[in-house]
């Protein structure tokens, strides 16, 4: 018997660019409600050119890129038995590379989304004549404790002039990233991953309906506690979504009775940068780790 | 009698070969010390009751499960420790008829599988689907299960590999489609030096093609014969036998049927014909008549009578 010509992978250049093909195609569904989105909000900032009034560039204060990237990996894993004898691994590739390719196809669309965003608000920012780099004057509380039903008297409040540095125009991106790789940890790792946010859920509820009944504050307090650290710290996910902006802004009643937007603490770069690195850092391991869950020599 | 079970040709030789190979899912064994020889060149026809393995062997070999215990080789590449490049031999069409994205159409599904295989070869795909009646803007979710079916024989046959998996290759395709997608199996076959693992029901519909049969029952390989042997070694026998007449213990049969008056047999044995029929006659019984059986009758007479085939 003539011994057969093997046939050979394909080259992984070849295999990435496939994937950018098949998950743009994917996402063409979940792209295009953004994409209308955005058309209506450019139309509606045209039709209201006489009332507008100027808006300044601060791409670092929206969430919409990092509540993407929680989002874009179901569409990216959409129609993919990913657990199972599902297509992808019927296909002639290492499945750890595999899956690592069919992510980052994703999180480059994701990326070049979050850039139309990001120019998108760049021409908002010019038509309505606001500043790319404005100088800001900040109202900072005062080192203690805020009033959280009182009102601030106005003197002790410290106003700093502050010009957002060019690098926090990186956080929509960085803040997508960092979204995109935790979740699609979770997508690509876990059997269940709704059962799983669900479940945690429950188990919040279920923590405070037992410490109401058992007379028990602390545990009633205890997700409370692990949780705000969590999202709020200074490394927390709100440090990686918008360089703790939407956590560290707040509105105050001053004592004249006048509503006002004022800071605790100045937006910090240093705080963003090591805050983006922790959860970016983890987001990867956590993909390796769900990746591996799909490896050929994974667990039988 | 010897056991018509031949697990040491050349393995240089084979296409595909396991050493031990078992599978357990919580607890019961799905597959248990599998050694399966496919010869280069063959068409193996993979033989056994719904829940016998048969499914779990092809998706080991493609690594889309792991083994508990044994190897699988596909032209000497480890399946574990190779699976890229034993996946990259192998057109494999699985049990179930999901052809792969549902929201895809199939022409694009056509050109993504494409670029995953060099060797694709997009003439003999689109021949394929023209014979098959695919219409490339269908979406892959629309599909029929005899439709969805014929996607995955063009995305299985397309890139000529050297090995095709084929898991029940006509379940859910009308009489007619099923006879043009054999011809088509046996035209690809004529045109391109392939070796065929295939595991179906209906024996009877592979039976001018296959050479090899395997037999699995309850996870074990009970027999693994060429279509030469199991010609030889299975046979019909009509046997006159005294009143009160009992087998002799350690024959292997299946069908046996006694006439009215009790005192006729007719009977499936396994065994070289002349051992069978000496072992018989030492037992009182006199052999009357034997006849050769059809590729599924032979390989039905190493399942059990009881339950479904």
């Amino acid at each position: 018997m003539m011994q057969p010509t093997l046939h050979s992978t394909p080259r992984p250049r070849d295999v990435l660019r496939e994937q950018l093909r098949v998950t743009g195609s994917a996402l063409r569904l979940p792209f295009l409600v953004p994409a209308v989105l955005l058309v209506l909000a450019a139309l509606l900032v045209a039709g209201l050119t006489d009332a507008r009034s100027p808006a300044d560039f601060h791409p670092e204060s929206q969430m919409l890129p990092g509540m993407l990237g929680l989002v874009l990996p179901i569409a990216v894993w959409r129609g993919e038995r990913h657990f199972g004898a599902g297509f992808l691994w019927t296909l002639p590739v290492d499945r750890r590379r595999h899956a690592l390719a069919k992510v980052f196809a994703g999180w480059a669309w994701l990326i070049s989304l979050v850039a139309i965003f990001v120019l998108w608000l760049l021409a908002y920012t010019l038509v309505t004549g606001g500043k790319v780099q404005p100088v800001e004057a900040l109202w900072i509380l005062p080192p203690r404790p805020f009033p959280a039903h009182g009102l601030v008297d106005p003197a002790t409040l410290r106003t700093v002039h502050w010009t957002p540095e060019p690098l926090f125009w990186l956080v929509p991106f960085t803040a997508a990233t960092g979204t995109y790789l935790l979740a699609s940890a979770a997508v690509l790792g876990l059997r269940h991953p709704l059962w799983w946010i669900v479940g945690i859920g429950i188990a919040i509820v279920a923590l405070d309906g037992v410490g109401a009944l058992a007379h028990a504050p602390w545990l009633r307090m205890a997700p409370g506690r692990v949780l705000e650290p969590l999202f709020y710290g200074p490394y927390g996910f709100d440090a990686l979504l918008t360089a703790r902006i939407q956590s560290i802004r707040t509105e105050a009643t001053l004592a004249t009775g006048e509503s006002v937007v004022v800071w605790r603490t100045m937006p910090d770069l240093r705080l963003w940068v090591v805050a983006t690195l922790l959860w970016t850092g983890g987001g990867l391991a956590a993909l390796w780790a769900a990746a591996s869950r799909h490896g050929e020599r994974r667990p039988a | 009698m010897s056991r018509p079970t031949h697990p040491d040709p050349d393995v240089d030789a084979c296409a595909v070969s396991t050493h031990g190979l078992t599978r357990r899912y919580r607890g019961v064994t799905a597959l248990d010390r599998v050694d399966l020889r496919v010869p280069e060149g063959a068409v193996y026809v993979l033989v056994g009751a719904n829940g016998a393995g048969k499914s779990t062997t092809l998706r080991l070999l493609m690594n889309l499960e792991r083994p508990d215990a044994g190897t699988a080789e596909v032209f000497g590449l480890d399946t574990v420790r190779d699976g890229p490049g034993v996946r990259a031999q192998i057109g494999y069409v699985p049990e179930h008829h999901d052809a792969g994205y549902r929201w895809m159409r199939c022409g694009r599904l056509l050109r993504h599988a494409a670029a995953y295989y060099p060797a694709w070869d997009p003439a003999y795909a689109d021949h394929l689907g023209r014979a098959f009646g695919l219409k490339p803007d269908r979406r892959v979710g629309t599909l029929s299960k005899g439709e969805a079916r014929r996607l995955q024989l063009v995305m299985a046959l397309a890139h000529r590999p050297p090995l095709l998996l084929l898991d029940e290759p006509t379940d859910g395709l009308d009489p007619v489609v099923r006879r043009q997608t054999l011809a088509l199996l046996a035209e690809h076959l004529a045109d391109t030096p392939t070796t065929v693992l295939v595991s179906t029901h209906q024996v009877y519909e592979v039976e001018s093609l296959a050479d090899h049969v395997g037999v699995l029952r309850e996870g074990r390989l009970v027999a693994q014969l060429s279509r030469d042997e199991l010609r030889r070694t299975v046979r019909r026998y009509r046997v006159e036998v005294p009143e009160g007449w009992e087998a002799p213990p350690g024959l292997r049969g299946t069908g046996a049927r006694r006439s009215g008056t009790g005192r006729e047999v007719q009977w499936t044995l396994v065994g070289e014909e002349r051992e069978v029929t000496e072992r018989l006659a030492l037992a009182g019984a006199r052999v009357r008549e034997v006849t050769p059986l059809g590729l599924e009758d032979a390989a039905l007479a190493f399942l059990p009578e009881e339950g479904p085939r």
